[in-house]
């Protein structure tokens, strides 16, 4: 262990391990507003011996001649109103529409903002019980995936080797006669599905396998609960197996006062993310500071959980199941493993683990274990016991389950299809908006068998690897066109509306599925919401004995997105400790570890085409653009593995080159490598980016499949560049002046000190300035983060990408430090490169009374506003950079190129990619600057409600899109100069604290201080 | 050269020059203003509406038709369907009306031509303005007494910023009208 970074005259706090190390290259980086190599690519010898006067100059004569000649130049174009007006619509307002946004196997009631007749923005609906108005980050980019113009516009279907275009009525013919012809000879139908999260899509899929006899559903997830549905088969005893219902209890982490999660990301990408959050953060209130509760992680990876809670232990993934068996010992002691002796073992910290123990056992039924739904089965057994015996069963939510309709097919079942595809006997393969080829462990050979097989068929919004293997390629609508209803939980459907016709010639997969089943000429536009209705009609409806009548009971549905009834629970038993029986001890091995794992961003790879989950950087390390293989920093030191150089990692035979990432905090001799990456089909943006980790995956893990021992790692000489904004836009914390002093950018307290002295930060400020100050009178706009909330997620970037028409950048602009996102979240370490803890903090415009940016700008593009908003005039800048680099907090963005069109050959400027754009906000060009506008466009539109209406304009009502988003409602805005305001309360908090206060800038963005939940009065380094 | 030459060049000919370049620029510039402004311009449209025989005579109220302008950015061109609201009976006979009656029917989009249009990164809003009573004919001029469009003021930033700055007194018969908000973000995001 290195020593902890604590003496005086450094930072606490480092980004990197280049900075850990004192890298002089740091230092100058922070001296820097732009990363050094931000202007390469200028050089001006290698571009066109054109000056930019002459190429002006020819331009405007020919554009003035072309004018002046051709055309009438008064003429402004035409102005073309509708026929009739549908009635809703005004032009220049927004409608909203209650949908659901699906994302692997959870569903998000969500509110689409849609503008003349194109949704714009998606934001939670706050009327759903579940995720109450918050999405997760692929929510709000999910908007990418509709426009996309490279998605699929026309069935296609192979002819003689090659993939041409086709017509409906051909497909739906052929298709037909495959499938009877099938039945005829007693051949398999297998349609292969992604978790079924629609009541109305299985009874479609039952008319299906009742029309077609040998037709039979499989279902998978690459990321899926399967251990946790057999541990809490095997714990309880409860279900017999085949059939088809809830396995395990929701937990209400709302009442949880202790949470130890193993490996389990239950922030980051486990389980439904914004309700989890939700419930996470009602406990970690600043001003219920007595009831923080407190979270312990021991985990191998760094994930947004470890990032977040008070105490991290590093125990690697394959430890865990002794790690709890010691665990059980002390509770229910039967001499098997001795907590003591694995905390000796692992290099465990015996004061924290001694801590875990002391809180579990004084708060008994208000904890909760949480493993990972990576873990092996075996784990998950003993944590049940671990539950039961600590009481904590309480926890466990007796009036509301889970929902399923169609279980995820098992190892032998997928067995038993590939050697029946094998051996001839399946006729036809429908991939139902699913990608078996990508995800499928590589030694089933699905691709392989799938050659074996007469008619494949694929469903699918964009090309992807299965696609490429398929005889037939359908194209499908995307959510927001099609018609739905999704119940996962007891008592709630939420329903889905289509909010656009289908912007090219497909169809909805459901409607595809009842037309096969009824006849090719069955198929209308309205097939499926029909069939939709006269269901919920017939069987929801009357269960819900509601007073009036059908119709009116549908559109109030429709409207409010969601249903909700009383419904029963399933019941859980109890975990028995008897279960520990069947538990095998893992044999703890001393060579490498692979952790396969969930990403945050792209998922399972179906996000891979969209740039804006591309580019968003991981919340630990930093890196966009990529997976790589993360390794510890004391096993790079000893395998004199550098960041950047690659790897051959290999398992049971398979093996795969990946570039490094040394990441603080890691366990050692383990490597984690993220799946959802190296997509060869996949659109433009998508392919090739990262490496395709799941050919590590193999059908018969002995661990689960995602955990393998046994890992080879050999050195290799190639280099590969990782994109990480880690190092970009550092805030500089060397005081020129006053070098002894602290620039506290982070400042940190523990819940002890703060109920001693809950004005532990409290400093003095001198306050003189020589820029007069100016008195706000009216409205003051002013911003609030509460650091105890913030997870880190990066919902609140992806929101204003959107809000506010950010581009798409790509890697290389991203790794010369030209990324364009106006909020971003800077992660600090402080403490031993082993074991460091985090802190998150959004960085945005932070409109200062006296900006620095304002006062050097030599065109006056950058001025304040009276009601306290640095403002930035588009139109004005003619791109000095003068303002970013007198900006202290490095938030100003400049557009080096136009980058949608510099990107990926100008993909960004295809259509229908302009229907994308927030019509109220300019899409900027080339050659300006930047930044965080507090969301003008918002503060106007309350501004113009009020004089609507007729009233004072106070503040009140406006929100901002990175606000609206955040899952922790960890950012309040608001008026200042309202003493009745929640921002006004913020703004005079104890522990609020200004980032660079101390230059008297007089930043309008107040952080509450993250307090850590731990025992000592002083921070734990 | 001779002396006196150069003489007479720098103390006649040059100033001459000068003198005609410098006012023939000036002059053109301020002569060619309001027609590089817009001002006046009045295109022929698909079919020759009037506002003077509509608000003008029959005294119809603007927001009849143009129902965004108290409830949005756009005034909003109307439908066809509000023209039909009368047409249907009223002067069915004429040969425009008949001409907009086979366009309603057939579902062809009226091209009316484009009259006002302020720049791409200024963002304008009818219903601030209307909603703070301020007469539509301040910027679009006595509409009512035309029966073709023109446009009746140049809309440039000065224009905005003038009234902006002067409201009180420009339309001192609206009570209690303030001065308009004149900072960037006022117009500009």
């Amino acid at each position: 262990m290195e020593p902890s970074k604590t003496n005086n005259s450094e930072s606490k706090y480092w980004r990197s391990l280049r900075a850990y190390h004192n890298d002089p290259s740091v230092d100058d980086a922070k001296a820097r507003e732009f990363a050094k190599e931000v202007t390469d690519g200028f050089d001006v010898d290698a571009m066109s011996p054109m000056s930019r006067k002459q190429f002006l100059a020819l331009v405007s004569a020919s554009a003035a001649f072309a004018a002046a000649g051709c055309t009438n130049y008064r003429d402004k174009g035409a102005i073309v109103p509708y026929i009739k007006k549908p009635e809703e619509i005004t032009l220049g307002k927004a409608n909203y529409y209650a949908s659901t946004f699906v994302d692997n196997g959870q569903e998000y009631g969500i509110l689409i903002k849609t503008r003349e007749g194109r949704p714009i923005k998606i934001d939670g609906n706050p009327d759903h019980p579940v995720n109450k108005g918050k999405i997760p980050a692929r929510g709000q980019a999910s908007i990418l995936n509709l426009y996309d113009p490279e998605r699929l516009k026309d069935p296609m279907v192979v002819e003689s080797g090659i993939l041409s275009k086709s017509s409906w009525k051909d497909v739906d013919a052929s298709i037909i006669a495959a499938l009877s012809a099938a039945v005829k000879e007693g051949k398999e139908i297998a349609i292969i599905t992604h978790t079924i999260t629609s009541p109305t899509a299985k009874k479609v899929l039952n008319d299906f396998t009742a029309k077609y006899p040998t037709a039979k559903i499989y279902s998978y997830e690459l990321f899926n609960d399967l251990n946790r549905r057999s541990a809490w088969m095997k714990s309880t005893g409860d279900r017999s197996a085949g059939t088809v219902t809830p396995a395990f209890p929701l937990i209400k982490w709302n009442e949880a006062k202790i949470i130890l999660a193993l490996e389990s990301d239950f922030l980051g990408y486990e389980g439904n993310i914004a309700e989890q959050t939700r419930m996470f953060v009602e406990n970690r209130n600043v001003d219920n500071a007595k009831n923080i509760s407190r979270i312990y992680s021991a985990d191998g990876t760094m994930n947004s959980t470890g990032m977040n809670a008070d105490y991290r232990l590093r125990v690697r993934p394959d430890r865990q199941l002794e790690f709890v068996l010691a665990l059980i010992n002390e509770f229910a002691p039967n001499g098997k493993a001795s907590l003591k002796d694995f905390a000796a073992k692992n290099g465990l910290d015996a004061a924290d683990v001694k801590q875990l123990v002391k809180d579990l056992s004084e708060n008994k039924g208000k904890s909760i274990v949480h493993a990972g739904n990576a873990l092996p089965e075996s784990v998950h057994i003993a944590v049940n016991v671990l539950n039961e015996i600590l009481g904590n069963s309480a926890l466990y939510n007796k009036e509301q389950s889970s929902v399923e309709y169609v279980e995820t097919s098992k190892n032998d079942e997928w067995e038993a299809l590939i050697n029946k595809m094998n051996g001839g006997k399946v006729g036809v393969v429908i991939h139902f908006d699913s990608n078996p080829v990508y995800h499928l462990a590589s030694d089933y050979g699905y691709a392989e068998a799938l050659k074996k097989v007469g008619s494949v068929v694929t469903l699918a919004e964009m090309q992807n690897e299965s696609s490429a293997a398929s005889n037939y390629v359908l194209p499908i609508n995307h959510a927001f066109e099609s018609w739905g209803d999704h119940k996962t939980r007891t008592g709630i459907i939420s329903l889905q509306q289509p909010v656009i016709s289908p912007l090219y010639n497909s169809r909805q997969k459901e409607a595809l599925l009842l037309a096969w089943t009824v006849s090719a000429a069955a198929f209308t536009e309205t097939l499926y919401h029909e069939y939709l209705m006269t269901r919920w009609e017939k069987e929801v409806f009357p269960a819900m004995k509601s007073s009036v009548d059908f119709k009116t009971f549908w559109y109030s549905a429709l409207h409010d997105g969601v249903v909700t009834f009383s419904e029963t629970a399933q019941a859980f038993g109890k975990a028995t400790s008897d279960a520990l029986n069947t538990v095998a001890p893992v044999s703890a091995a001393n060579d490498f570890v692979l952790y396969l794992h969930d990403n945050y961003f792209v998922g399972d790879g179906r996000y891979a085409n969209n740039g804006w989950l591309q580019e968003m950087p991981h919340p630990a390390s930093k890196i966009a653009w990529d997976n790589y293989a993360a390794i510890g920093v004391a096993t790079s030191r000893e395998m004199g593995i550098d960041e950047n150089s690659m790897i051959e990692v290999s398992v049971g035979g398979r093996s795969l080159k990946l570039p490094v990432h040394v990441q603080p905090g890691l366990s050692d001799k383990f490597i984690a490598v993220m799946l959802g990456y190296g997509r060869t089909v996949s659109g433009t943006v998508g392919t090739g980016v990262g490496f395709n980790a799941n050919l590590f995956m193999s059908k018969s893990a002995s661990l689960s499949p995602w955990l393998y021992s046994g890992v080879t790692v050999t050195k290799t000489s190639d280099k590969y560049l990782l994109a990480s904004s880690q190092e970009h836009h550092q805030l500089d914390d060397t005081f020129l002046k006053d070098i002894h002093k602290k620039r506290d950018i982070i400042q940190e307290g523990t819940v002890v000190q703060f109920l001693a002295d809950p004005k532990f930060l409290e400093k003095e400020h001198s306050g003189s300035t020589i820029i007069p100050k100016i008195k706000y009178d009216g409205v003051k706009w002013a911003m609030a983060i509460d650091l105890n909330k913030c997870t880190g997620c990066g919902v609140c970037t992806l929101s204003c990408n959107v809000e506010n028409n950010i581009p798409v950048v790509g890697k290389d602009q991203l790794g010369k430090g030209r990324e364009m996102a106006w909020i971003r979240i800077d992660r600090y370490f402080s403490g031993t490169s082993e074991a460091p803890s985090v802190s998150n903090q959004p960085m945005l415009c932070q409109h200062c009374d006296s900006a620095p940016c304002e006062n050097v700008c030599p065109v006056i593009a950058t001025t304040h506003s009276p009601d306290g908003l640095n403002q930035m005039a588009y139109n004005r800048c003619v791109g000095t950079k003068y303002c970013s680099n007198n900006c202290p907090y490095k938030v100003r963005r400049f557009n080096f190129y136009d980058f949608r069109s510099e990107f990926n050959d100008g993909i960004q400027y295809q259509q229908p990619l302009n229907m994308l754009h927030n019509p109220e906000v300019t899409v900027r060009s080339r050659g300006v600057m930047e930044k965080c506008t507090f969301c003008i466009q918002r503060i106007m539109e309350g501004r113009e409600l009020a004089i609507e209406n007729g009233t004072v304009f106070d503040g009140s009502g406006v929100t901002v899109a990175c606000q609206e988003a955040c899952p922790a409602d960890a950012i309040v805005f608001g008026n200042m100069n309202d003493k009745n305001s929640e921002i006004y309360k913020y703004r005079h908090h104890e522990i609020g604290y200004r980032v660079l206060e101390e230059i008297n800038v007089a930043p309008n963005v107040t952080y509450v201080a993250k307090l850590r939940n731990v025992e000592s009065q002083t921070e734990k380094a | 050269m001779n002396k006196s030459y150069l003489d007479y060049f720098l103390k006649i000919r040059l100033p001459i020059i000068l003198f005609v370049a410098l006012a023939s620029l000036t002059f053109t510039y301020y002569v060619s203003r309001a027609e590089r402004d817009g001002v006046g311009y009045a295109p022929e449209q698909p079919i020759p509406y009037s506002h003077k025989l509509h608000a003008g005579m029959m005294g119809m109220d603007c927001q009849y038709c143009h129902t965004g302008a108290s409830k949005s950015r756009h005034a909003m061109v109307p439908p066809l369907s509000t023209c039909m609201n009368c047409h249907t009976i009223a002067r069915k006979n004429m040969p425009n009306i008949i001409r907009l009656t086979q366009y309603y029917n057939e579902g062809k989009l009226m091209p009316w031509k484009r009259i006002h249009k302020i720049p791409d990164y200024a963002y304008f809003n009818h219903s601030v303005h209307v909603n703070k009573n301020i007469p539509c004919q301040q910027c679009h001029g006595n509409i009512q007494e035309l029966d073709v469009v023109k446009q009746a003021n140049s809309w440039t930033m000065n224009n905005c910023i003038s009234c902006h700055k002067n409201a009180p007194e420009l339309l001192a018969n609206i009570p209690g009208i303030k001065k308009g908000p004149v900072n960037c973000f006022a117009c500009h995001r």
